[in-house]
Parts: structure tokens; sequence; C-alpha cells
């Protein structure tokens, strides 16, 4: 096969990562302001994505290693060969739309990792993964990260409903706008730059571009367009999810939620310790919901999302592996790897249709849910006479 | 093989400043509502304070020595 038609595949591949890299996570900002009403769903996604799309631009260093570390990439390591990254980018899609369709906020980055660890596998046997590195830089500071964010926000919570009253309140809403509006900048920063990376060291793999050179204008053009549209196309499902499914959130919750996942990310990325974005979205909301006097969190559905966490890299790096295993045939194979995926994106899209979960959907409340009845004060008769 | 260390720095640098930042906004959105006369500039440098930290979070996050 043409080199240059590979590089072209995978480079489609990885945009159409990215695409789905922003519509899964449109909800770690945007779900909570949705559930209060501070922003109508529309206004939402749409500043979410202008945010991401300037984040996109912001960051400067794209990492050394397509899979930070993961696999043993360089001089006395395995080469990540474009077939390769191809296949693990196809898990990665797969499983990304896979968690969409049953509105589970997980993370993208490991479903990135988790295709390519299953594509090396295949390629270069299980020799090929730091064991350590999985364990140290994936599988702890995935407990890690829903837990501090959810500590976090926990007591920024009770500190906010302490200082004020109910009629104060109110003022939540404006300031929710703003903390949502920094975790979408901060996302936009971190996450085009994954796909930013994978592009630049494919373009260099295939000698396209010099050895050490940062990536092109038009690959951050590219991924900064490809996030946005991501964003904006909203995943509705996982919104719903976020902002409705693990707890009711009312303004001073969503206010303290996102200030808290904006101080966990800006931390973790400033002091080098790397969490992901979603898992400390997702602990900073039930944080927020044990937080608040009568408030409750939906545990089931949590659950749900930590054994979605759970089998994200293994599921990912089984379509990884698969697709590799195909790739591996030749051109062949790779055709049939880009079709098989196709229909597979098709099915899952078609699957979606039959329950439709929009903006629309989302803009009414379910029923019950922010009503509280109020007790209405016995009216004095002897003022009426 | 974790680095317990940077992992408590992350932990603590995000509950600080999550708690500054909203204890600051509800503070202000406090002293907002009264109706002495000393309370509203005193909000209005409250609500300050918190675009500070949020330009601090912003400098985190952009690396200026790139533009310039």
């Amino acid at each position: 096969m043409d080199p240059t038609l590979l590089v072209a595949l995978v480079i489609a591949l990885a945009l159409f990562f990215d695409f789905t890299n922003g519509f899964h996570d449109t909800a770690n900002a945007m779900a909570t302001p949705i559930a209060t009403g501070a922003l109508r769903a529309k206004t939402a996604v749409a500043l979410a994505a202008i945010l991401n799309f300037i984040g996109a631009f912001l960051s400067t260093t794209v990492a050394q290693t397509i899979s930070g570390g993961l696999i043993r990439e360089g001089e006395d390591g395995v080469l990540i060969t474009p077939q390769l990254i191809l296949a693990g980018l196809i898990g990665a899609i797969v499983w990304n739309l896979v968690t969409w369709l049953f509105g589970l906020p997980s993370s993208s980055s490991h479903a990135l990792f988790g295709g390519l660890i299953g594509a090396a596998i295949v390629g270069f046997g299980i020799g090929a993964i730091d064991g350590g590195v999985l364990v140290s830089k994936i599988l702890i500071p995935a407990v890690l990260a829903p837990v501090t964010a959810g500590l976090v926000s926990f007591l920024a919570t009770k500190l906010a409903f302490k200082l004020t009253n109910k009629r104060e309140r109110r003022g939540f809403k404006v300031g929710q706008i703003f903390t949502s509006s920094l975790v979408s900048l901060a996302h936009g920063t971190n996450d085009a730059q994954k796909t930013m990376g994978v592009i630049t060291l494919t373009l260099i793999s295939a000698g396209l571009q010099p050895v050490g050179s940062p990536p092109e204008l038009w690959v951050i053009s590219a991924c900064a367009i490809a996030i946005a549209l991501g964003t904006y196309s909203g995943g509705w499902r996982i919104i719903k999810t976020m902002g409705r499914g693990i707890t009711e959130i009312e303004p001073t919750q969503g206010f303290s939620a996102e200030a808290s996942t904006a101080a966990t990310i800006l931390a973790s990325s400033h002091l080098g310790f790397a969490l992901s974005t979603t898992q400390v979205a997702a602990g900073s909301v039930i944080g927020t919901g044990l937080g608040r006097k009568g408030a409750s969190v939906r545990w089931s559905t949590a659950g749900r999302i930590g054994l979605g966490w759970l089998v994200t890299i293994p599921s990912a790096g089984l379509v990884g592996a698969g697709a590799a295993l195909l790739a591996l045939l030749g051109p062949v194979g790779i055709i049939l790897d880009v079709l098989l995926a196709g229909a597979a994106i098709l099915t899952i899209f078609l699957i979606s249709r039959r329950t439709r979960v929009d903006h629309r959907t989302l803009a009414t409340p379910e029923p019950g849910a922010f009503v509280r009845p109020k007790v209405r004060k016995k009216a004095r008769t002897g003022d009426s006479q | 093989m974790i680095e317990w260390g940077s992992f408590a720095a992350v932990a603590i640098a995000a509950l600080v400043s999550a708690c500054l930042f909203v204890g600051l906004y509800a503070l202000a959105l406090r002293l907002g509502d009264g109706t002495a006369a000393w309370r509203r500039p005193v909000s209005v440098v409250l609500f300050v304070l918190c675009g500070l930290v949020v330009l601090f979070g912003l400098s985190l996050i952009v690396p200026w020595n790139h533009f310039f």
C-alpha cells in the first residue's frame, strides 16, 4: 500500500477520534450548567466548542511518545508503525462510540491507550508493554482522580452552602458559566494535543516531517476544528448521565463541582501528576451530590460508570488487537479494517437513533425533578375580613 | 513507583484553590445582598479577587513565553 495513502488514512482516523473525544467530553464542562439551567443546551455546547477551539491553539508542547511511555517506544524499544496506530485508533473510536451509546462518561485517553496497547501486543508481543507505567500512570490515578476531586468538591459544596442563604445562591448560576468555561478551555489545551501528537509522530515516522519538529500549523488547526465540531455536536447521552443521572444538581453545586474540576485539572497538569479530566469531573459531581443536605447520589449509576472505566482499556485493546491482526495482513487487511470500522460506527449510530437523546429532550426537566412542593402558609382568616 | 509526593501536592493545591475560589465567590454573594453601605464595595473586591484566581488558573495553562 502506498505509504502516503496509509498516512492519510491514519490522519483521517485520528481527526475522527479527536471528534469523538470532543463530543464525549462536552459533558465534563457543560453537563452541570445545562442541568441547572444556567445555560441553554445549545448555547452551552457552542461556548464549549469555541473554548476548546481556542484551547487547542494555546498548548505548544506535544508528547514525545504516542503512548506516553506505556509502550516501550524509541531507540531500544519498538517502532509503532502507522498500521498499528491505525488499528489502535479504530479500537479507541469504536470504544468511545460504545460508551457514548450507553451514556457513560469514560476517558478518551484511556480508550486511545487501550487501542494502542492491543495493537502493540499483536505487533510485538506482551513485552512491548511497560506494566509499571500502566499501573502507576493509568490504573492508580484512575482511582485517585475521582476520589480526590470528589473530596474537593464535597468540601467546596459544603463551604458554599454554609456561606450563603437561599436567596443569594441564585448568583451561583452566573458563576457556573465561568467555572464551566475554564474547564472547557483546559480540556481543549489538554486533549487536542493528544491527537496532534499522534498525527505529528505518524508524519515523522513516515519521513514526511523532520524528527523532533513541532506540529505543523495545519495539524494544529485541523485538530482544533475536529475537537470543536465534536464538542458542538454534544454527547447528549453523556450530558444527561453527568447532569441528571448521578445526582440532582442545583446552581450552588454546579458551581462548586466545576470549580473543583477546574482546580484539580489545573493542579494536576501543572504539578505533573496526570489525572483524567473525565474521571475528575465525574468525581466532582458525586462529591457535590454528597455535599448538599437532602441530595442523594445514585450509586447504581456511579457504579455503572466505574465499571465502564474498568473495562475501557481491555475493551478498546481487544478491538485494537483485532484491527491490528487484520492490518498486518497487508493492504487488503487495512481496507477491510477501515470498512469494518465504518460498519461498526454506522451500526452504533443506527442503534442510537432508536432512543433519541438531544438538546430538545434535555430542555424539559424530567417529571418530578427540581419540583419541591411548597407548603403554603395558612391564610389568616382575620385579615381577609 | 507512584509519585505520592506530587500526588499529595496536586490534592492539596486543588483543595486549597477550589475552596479559596468558592469561598470568595460565596462571600461576595453574601455581602452583595445586605443593605449596609460597606457591604457592596467589599463584595465587589471579593469578586475581583475571584477573577484574579481565575486569571492565575489561566496563566497555568497558557504558556505565555510562547507569545513573546
